[in-house]
């Protein structure tokens, strides 16, 4: 009797916990990320979560369209020949911390990858001769060699010239004039809205079980994509959660491995795409939006090709392909992955589906830094992954030209091809996506669709086909 | 002839430590994935990515390496982040209180369930009530993190709203966790106390004290509890040591800004200082507590003082 009164007591300490009360209007809006930024100097940033939040916190020169064609942000350009720009600042802006931001501050931007060696993107802007400054509002960018990507390529915050001078530590700190600024960084990263002082939370929860039951809590009040699909359908169900989604861009594909005598052969990779019922994955474990992908740039993109005829699932073709080839079945192949749950979902999946054809796929699931160098290191047969965040057609040149090979490209699978690399110089997207699609150095499956749930009193956030966070610079809270 | 066993413990237990610097060391340089490539991504050029190798001291044969890594830490020197410049003294001063916070709360909940549920078992063994404690025991035993976690926050958490569901925002935050770890803890600690108190209730001293008329209560608490309990005392030091090691997957789900949670995004990272930082700590605090044990059990165990 004494022990169960021991086990009440204990109970009853758990009872006293304070609760937290869920916010029922909160100050604050706060949204739970997968992943924290890591770095908040946009000259530094390569992973999505900073990337996401510099675009809040700075301006950039130049936007993209929703057919990614690149369009005036902070200024306008005029091209004065192929290796002479000239860009005039549009409107007025000003830094967070009051100064105003000039062209001086656009050169030293852009002027500052020249001196700094451990710059990600310093290789992107190694053919800048100089920059000029004409104005306050005008400023003229030469390069040593023309480069018709020139334009696309000035989407980095824009940092104020007298904090680089000093030295200042932007990627703890950032100084920005974008719609949102910042407030402070301890276990969460806190950001104010500029136009109305509307303060915003962005939280690392790495789990998506706990991401989901926080905002069933009211612990976050937005969520944002890296939710497996049964839990998206779970929120859905909830009639306090609003869940809404959106088509994406992100290409999701197969890389092949074209140096290995199987998959070599042009048959082989067709037997491959012919094995893979994308379909049934897109409707059974995908999240809504998802739609079947032919090239990495979507059809509604500049570059795009809506003509390409997807590979129809036809094992027994698919067999019979593999046949033609000369290859004894089954047809042993390795796949290699992250350790990601979905990304071994699909995996299995993929193995189910390919068992009929006769292939006889083997899962090799790795942690993300052993598979990353592994696949850039072309130690593979086939794996899986997505490219994020795409927005220009020179990544058809790094992904696929003869000379693009890492370290100086991402053409991982060691894809050589001539006619592409003709094609690739013309810049006729139309043929470099055709020529793609019939040679198959990539198996195209999907881009994965969009989402964000979110609750009262949230109302009005979308989520953007890339996955970015922009939708917090106009998040509105019910009245 | 006792200091000369500690010393000779203090050196062994040194030598433990270095061994797994040196292992650690070899093993994260020896795994695929380097750090400059993460620091400057595919795109940069091969002699940037040569300049920043070299201003990093990667480029330097390992021994090189290792000695200079040896001759800074013998300097209080963790040196930093390669990522983010962070000295690691500030990295592993803001992480580690942390851990140990969650590690102590876990144990007194694992001590203070487990101790208690082994002791009725014991009492009650071969009746039904052994049985049932002998069931949620095994349970608790078998049920991982990963699991147990949601399932507590989706309990205590989202239906009850008792507690929050994770972060380290409320005081309350780290009941959840702590939980969490206290439960599977408390099902060693159960079946550990049941197994050795029958033990001792079988000695003949515990007869012996029966048949002069003591209570069941003195006897229990003041004769076979004493000497069931030593056996407890290693494994509690071998709990705390797992404890203290950073509970990587407890701190990963309840967002708990541990060490465990530090280490494992130093390894996504190749930051290898952070990692070489993490173990060292990891380490060091696995040697002392079970330099601690043992000083303990030689203090609770007359047999061991005199041998």
């Amino acid at each position: 009797m004494k022990f169960f009164a021991y086990l009440l007591s204990l109970s009853f300490v758990l009872l006293g916990c304070t609760p937290t009360q869920p916010a029922s209007t909160p100050a604050t809006i706060r949204m739970a990320i997968a992943q924290a930024p890591l770095n908040l100097d946009p000259r530094y940033a390569t992973d999505a979560a900073s990337e996401r939040v510099n675009r809040l916190l700075y301006e950039r020169l130049v936007e993209f369209d929703a057919s990614s064609k690149a369009v005036p942000a902070l200024a306008s350009w005029q091209q004065l020949s192929p290796l002479h720009y000239q860009f005039t600042l549009k409107h007025q802006s000003a830094f967070h911390d009051g100064q105003l931001l000039t062209a001086h501050d656009v050169k030293a931007t852009y002027a500052s990858f020249l001196t700094l060696p451990d710059a990600p993107h310093r290789a992107e802007f190694e053919h800048i001769a100089r920059i000029a400054v004409v104005s306050n509002q005008v400023l003229h960018f030469y390069l040593k060699q023309p480069d018709p990507h020139f334009i696309e390529k000035l989407i980095i915050g824009i940092l104020p010239a007298t904090g680089i001078a000093q030295g200042h530590d932007f990627a703890h700190a950032p100084i920005g004039s974008g719609p949102l600024k910042f407030v402070r960084w301890q276990s969460a990263l806190t950001l104010a809205r500029v136009a109305d002082g509307q303060q915003i939370t962005l939280t690392e929860v790495k789990d998506p079980t706990v991401r989901v039951l926080k905002l069933l809590r009211a612990e976050v009040d937005v969520l944002q994509g890296d939710l497996p699909p049964e839990l998206v359908g779970y929120l859905k169900s909830k009639p306090d959660i609003t869940v809404k989604s959106h088509v994406g861009s992100n290409f999701s594909y197969l890389g092949l491995n074209m140096q290995d005598p199987v998959l070599k052969q042009l048959k082989v990779r067709q037997a491959l795409a012919h094995a893979i019922d994308r379909q049934a994955i897109v409707r059974q474990v995908m999240v809504d939006q998802t739609r079947l992908a032919e090239a990495i740039l979507p059809p509604e993109h500049y570059a795009g090709n809506r003509q390409l005829a997807p590979y129809a699932y036809r094992p027994l073709y698919a067999k019979q392909l593999l046949r033609e080839a000369g290859i004894q079945l089954p047809l042993k192949l390795v796949y290699k992955t992250s350790t990601d749950a979905q990304r071994v979902r699909f995996a299995t999946i993929l193995q189910a589906q390919m068992a009929p054809a006769g292939i006889d796929l083997e899962i090799r699931s790795l942690d993300w830094g052993t598979f990353f160098e592994e696949i850039k290191q072309g130690q593979f047969q086939v794996y899986g992954l997505t490219w994020v965040g795409i927005k220009t057609p020179e990544i058809y040149a790094k992904a696929f030209a003869s000379n693009a090979t890492p370290p100086h490209g991402f053409n991982r699978g060691r894809y050589s091809d001539v006619t592409l690399d003709q094609l690739l110089l013309k810049e006729s997207w139309p043929a470099v996506t055709q020529r793609i699609h019939q040679q198959l150095p990539y198996i195209p499956l999907w881009y994965e669709g969009q989402f964000a749930a979110y609750r009262a009193p949230v109302r009005d956030y979308a989520a953007q086909s890339d996955g970015n966070w922009d939708g917090l610079a106009t998040i509105q809270l019910l009245k | 002839m006792r200091g000369q066993i500690l010393i000779s413990r203090c050196l062994s237990l040194l030598s433990v430590v270095f061994g797994v610097l040196l292992l650690t060391f070899l093993l994260i340089h020896l795994v695929p994935g380097d750090p400059v490539e993460v620091m400057l991504g595919e795109s940069a050029t091969a002699a940037d990515s040569a300049a920043l190798r070299e201003e990093l001291g990667l480029t330097q044969p390992l021994v090189i390496q290792f000695g200079t890594y040896l001759k800074k830490l013998a300097q209080g020197d963790l040196g930093q982040s390669i990522h983010t410049k962070t000295p690691i003294t500030t990295l592993i001063q803001a992480r580690y209180p942390a851990t140990i916070k969650l590690a102590l709360v876990a144990l007194a909940l694992g001590l203070l369930i487990g101790i208690p549920m082994g002791i009725f078992a014991a009492l009650h063994a071969g009746h039904w009530q052994d049985f049932v404690v002998t069931i949620i025991s095994v349970r608790f035993s078998a049920m991982p993190a990963f699991w147990l976690g949601p399932l507590l926050m989706l309990l205590l958490a989202v239906w009850l709203g008792w507690l929050p569901v994770s972060g380290m925002d409320h005081s309350t935050s780290i009941v959840l966790p702590a939980l969490t770890l206290g439960f599977g803890l408390s099902a060693i600690l159960t079946r550990m106390t049941r197994t050795s108190l029958l033990e001792v209730l079988n000695e003949d001293y515990i007869r012996t004290a029966r048949a002069k008329g003591l209570s069941e209560r003195t006897v229990i608490v003041k004769h076979a509890l004493r000497a069931a309990l030593l056996p407890i005392i290693t494994i509690v030091g071998l709990q705390m040591g797992s404890l203290l090691a950073g509970t990587v997957i407890t701190e990963t789900i309840f967002s708990w800004d541990g060490i465990g949670r530090l280490l494992v995004e130093s390894i996504e990272k190749r930051d290898y200082p952070i990692t070489q930082a993490c173990v060292l700590i990891i380490a060091l605090s696995y040697v002392l507590i079970n330099l601690l044990t043992d000083v303990l059990y030689r203090f609770a165990d007359p047999r061991m003082r005199h041998a």
